[in-house]
């Protein structure tokens, strides 16, 4: 049968969740317990059985001391063991004890515990024959523990253990538990004969083991239910005296819930021992020893399964360890370059799309995406970019988090339950609030199909009577069900590297930021310096120029009369040379008032433009006979009053170039692409040589000697400078004597906040 | 009587220029030179060596922007900030063209910028135009209001 996993209900968890397990009241019938009160060193609480067990009324019992009921040796060795801090950990073993008699059920094995304010005896009866081996599991385990060593993979040392251990203690099946991160189990190892069927690879959903139980298996290692259908011996206090229950949290012969047996019973198991395998203080999962038939298992055996579980947790940390650490060294060389590569762009998006090939390879991811400043670039299987930018509001909806894995995502973010089969698992960095920027890694959907040990959403069944008393599963049919929407887990050193990718990745952008900040701040100290230099030309060099020049015409006209020809003629070079000197000052103050003048940003109409810079060229009377042609103009997000400049700059030098022209003709029109409006001017004029294209927007550069042109060399500069700082380009097409074409484009978007057009 | 135009210009040279063009426009207002801030201030304000001047306002101050001691734009400030020389009209003489300088005059109520041509017959023609403007078209009745730039 398949099905969706439907959900465990939860009052029934709940229930089985408040049993007070640890305050049973009663013990299982193997021995006997005493609580001493530490205070006055008496028993105040005793199993019923105690009595028959130490061969006296129970009522002589109750209110003894330890030495009465033992003698002086167990009772100093009691006191002894009670200051050693093993017995505040559990149940250790303090001496064998015989009451008078014959026969081996006079002997009891004691054993001692301090818990909860009591000190705990436990009297446990020997088991036929133990007398006479209690150092063989010792020896056993030494050789075991050589052993463990010698399987390979973490599988085989599961398998290894769960034979060895069925070994040490004879049961018919053991199974290695394991909890995932729900407390649902899986028995990922088993050993057993035919007695019992085989539970390997089935799952128990988290109700089996409940949440007080689990806290039980981690206080106290070991559980032994000799026989699954004991009669529970209750616990008695001393007459008059009102006890508060006992708790038998580390009691070895504690009674387990009578739902518990239940359980057992419904498994077919008539003995069950238990052996907690820890990982840092943790439960990572349970051996479970079952047997057909009620079987005990003697003190020094389960002694030895402990140690030997113990030993078995060690490996499988290390084990474990091992992998990751592999795992860790396996992504750490593809980080190395990764981060190399990302280092040399500025960009996010850029540094990402350089190194996409190791990109999905770093986690392990089917895919990726990649936001910054709102744009989205994705990699491999990932969801479509709508959903990425719907996937990064709920991460924003988040808060602060500066990772988010999870292999289950339609069960964090219901939305992603439609696209669950593509994208199943994310792992999620956020690199930098502020710009919104986040690497996103994508894994499919990995459809698993999970045999449980019984019907997960049945775990528990309440009585025809009434839901008052629980009953535990009756059936443990395997019970098979599809999990949809989940993907493989992100690994620790996944999520490891994952984590030292963003630090690198937000080390290099804050880098980026910070060398943006300054060129940004020197561009600004160039730009003062620029500001101060056009200052000290505008009044110191203009002033001399303007004295030259005044001085010059003043002789001219007042004193002309006293030099002859050739002194005329060199006033005239005079004259001449500071008039371009002037006109050179003036136009080096007007080009560095353009590239520092705050940019107005506004919809210009070209159509408006191009004709109100004609009408000012065609104000100039020298203007000669110009057809002039203007075609459809766009509107284009600019400087007004810059753009004035640079559409007058290039008509002017169509105007200068077509001179020599009878009839100039000067084309204006434009080009649209997806990003740009394009511009062109073309003229019929003397063209220039392509070679030398390339210096045509050069400051002070001239292609044409200089008579023939007039100009400072200054207008195309100051075109292309107006350009750039529109975000735009500038160039020119021409051949000698064949006309030419400016070209100027303006982005449809313009990115003026760029330090290099701010 | 006509009222004098107020020079003041540090400029031996430019002072020199201006002299020579203001006569070629062949007012007959008086010209008074100062060679800083300070001393402008002393004449407008009937001060040190111009404590017995006769009463009474230029026609018009032609400032150069730039000059020791008090410069332009301060001569300007204390000039708008005094009662008797509020609606004195001054023309702001400069060889900058730089904005601020600009604002910065203009906020301080200039009647007019003007940018020291270098073509000496660009200069005259300035001069001659302030010179006419203020000096003899524009000169304002008694009360009346200051044009705001």
């Amino acid at each position: 049968m398949n099905a969706e996993r439907p959900p465990v209900p939860v009052a029934v968890l709940d229930a089985c969740d408040q049993e007070p397990i640890h305050l049973a009241g009663s013990i299982q019938p193997g021995g006997f317990l005493l609580a001493v009160d530490e205070a006055d060193g008496r028993v105040v609480q005793a199993s019923e059985n105690a009595g028959d067990c130490l061969g006296r009324a129970l009522s002589a019992v109750l209110g003894a001391t330890p030495g009465e009921l033992f003698g002086a040796e167990t009772e100093a060795r009691v006191r002894e063991l009670s200051r050693d801090a093993r017995f505040a950990r559990g149940a250790t073993f303090v001496g064998r004890w015989a009451r008078g008699g014959s026969g081996d059920e006079r002997v009891f094995a004691l054993l001692g515990h301090r818990h909860a304010g009591r000190l705990i005896l436990e009297g446990e009866r020997l088991c036929a024959g133990e007398a006479a081996a209690p150092v063989e599991a010792h020896e056993q385990i030494e050789v075991l523990l050589g052993q463990m060593e010698t399987p390979r993979t973490v599988d085989e040392l599961l398998a290894f253990a769960a034979r060895e251990l069925r070994g040490l203690t004879g049961f018919d099946r053991v199974l290695v538990y394991r909890f995932d991160a729900d407390w649902h189990g899986r028995v990922v190892a088993e050993d057993r004969n035919d007695a019992l069927p085989s539970y390997l690879d089935l799952h128990f959903p988290a109700s089996d083991i409940p949440r007080q139980a689990r806290e039980l298996y981690r206080l106290n290692r070991l559980r032994l239910i000799a026989d699954a259908s004991y009669e529970p011996v209750p616990i008695r206090a001393a007459p008059g005296r009102a006890e508060a229950p006992l708790d038998l949290s580390l009691a070895t012969l504690r009674s387990v819930s009578p739902v518990h047996r239940e359980y057992m019973r419904n498994m077919g198991t008539g003995a069950s021992f238990s052996i907690s395998l820890m990982r840092d203080g943790e439960l990572w999962g349970l051996v479970s020893c079952h047997n057909a038939a009620p079987r005990r298992v003697p003190f020094a055996v389960r002694a030895a399964c402990a140690l030997f579980t113990q030993a078995l947790s060690l490996q499988l940390a290390v084990r474990e360890q091992a992998e990751g650490l592999a795992q860790r060294m396996r992504l750490q060389a593809i980080l190395t370059p990764v981060v190399a590569g990302l280092a040399r762009h500025e960009r996010l998006l850029e540094g990402i799309d350089a190194v996409r090939e190791h990109l999905l390879r770093l986690v392990g991811a089917d895919g990726a995406a990649v936001i910054e400043d709102d744009r989205v670039a994705s990699y491999g299987c990932a969801p479509d970019e709508r959903r990425v930018r719907e996937l990064a509001r709920w991460l924003d909806s988040r808060g602060e988090e500066e990772l988010l894995a999870t292999h289950q995502l339609a069960a964090e973010f219901p939305e992603a339950a439609g696209y669950a089969a593509e994208v199943s698992g994310l792992l999620a960095l956020s690199i930098s609030p502020r710009r919104r920027s986040r690497v996103i890694w994508f894994r499919r959907e990995v459809v698993e199909t999970v045999t449980w040990g019984g019907d997960p959403a049945k775990p528990l069944a309440a009585d025809a009577a009434g839901p008052a008393r629980l009953h535990p599963r009756k059936s443990f049919e395997r019970w098979r069900e599809l999990l949809r929407g989940r993907a493989r887990p992100w690994s620790a050193a996944e999520i490891e590297t994952a984590r030292e990718f963003r630090v690198a990745v937000v080390d290099i952008v804050l880098r980026g930021a910070e060398r943006l900040a300054q060129l940004s701040e020197e561009l600004s100290r160039t730009n003062r310096e620029l500001e101060n230099f056009s200052y000290t030309v505008s009044h110191d060099l203009r002033a001399p120029f303007r004295h030259i020049r005044g001085y010059a015409e003043l002789l001219k006209s007042d004193k002309g009369h006293l030099l002859d020809a050739e002194g005329l003629q060199f006033l005239e070079y005079v004259l001449e040379g500071s008039r371009h000197a002037g006109r050179l000052v003036d136009n080096i103050l007007a080009f560095s008032r353009m590239g520092r003048a705050a940019l107005v940003f506004t919809t210009v109409a070209l159509d408006e433009l191009v004709p109100e810079a004609i009408r000012f060229l065609k104000a100039d009377p020298g203007t000669r006979r110009i057809e002039w042609v203007v075609g459809p103009l766009p509107k284009v997000e600019g400087d007004q009053s810059m753009l004035l400049r640079v559409v007058h700059n290039l008509l002017e030098n169509a105007v200068k170039f077509t001179g020599p022209r009878e009839l100039a003709r000067i084309e204006v029109w434009a080009e649209e692409t997806p990003t740009e409006h394009v511009v062109h001017v073309r003229d019929n004029g003397v063209g220039f040589d392509p070679r030398y294209k390339d210096k045509l927007f050069g400051m002070f550069q001239r292609l044409h000697d200089w008579e023939e042109f007039s100009g400072a060399g200054i207008g195309l500069a100051s075109v292309r400078r107006v350009v750039a700082r529109h975000g735009g380009r500038v160039w020119a097409d021409g051949r000698p004597d064949g006309g030419a074409t400016f070209s100027f484009s303006l982005p449809k978007t313009p990115s003026p906040s760029h330090p290099l057009y701010a | 009587m006509l009222k004098p135009i107020l020079l003041v210009e540090d400029n031996p040279r430019d002072l020199d220029l201006s002299l020579r063009a203001l006569a070629r426009t062949r007012l007959a207002n008086e010209v008074v030179v100062t060679r800083n801030g300070e001393e402008a201030w002393h004449y407008l304000t009937r001060q040190g060596v111009y404590a017995d001047r006769p009463r009474g306002n230029p026609a018009v101050v032609l400032l150069d922007l730039k000059l020791p001691k008090i410069d332009g734009v301060e001569l300007l400030d204390l000039i708008r900030k005094e009662p008797e020389l509020e609606n004195l009209p001054v023309v702001m003489l400069t060889a900058s063209r730089e904005q601020t300088d600009v604002a910065r005059s203009y906020a301080l109520g200039v009647n007019a910028y003007v940018v020291k041509p270098i073509e000496f017959v660009d200069f005259l023609e300035a001069i001659r135009d302030l010179g006419v403007f203020w000096a003899v078209i524009n000169e304002p009745p008694p009360g009346s209001v200051r044009l705001k730039a």
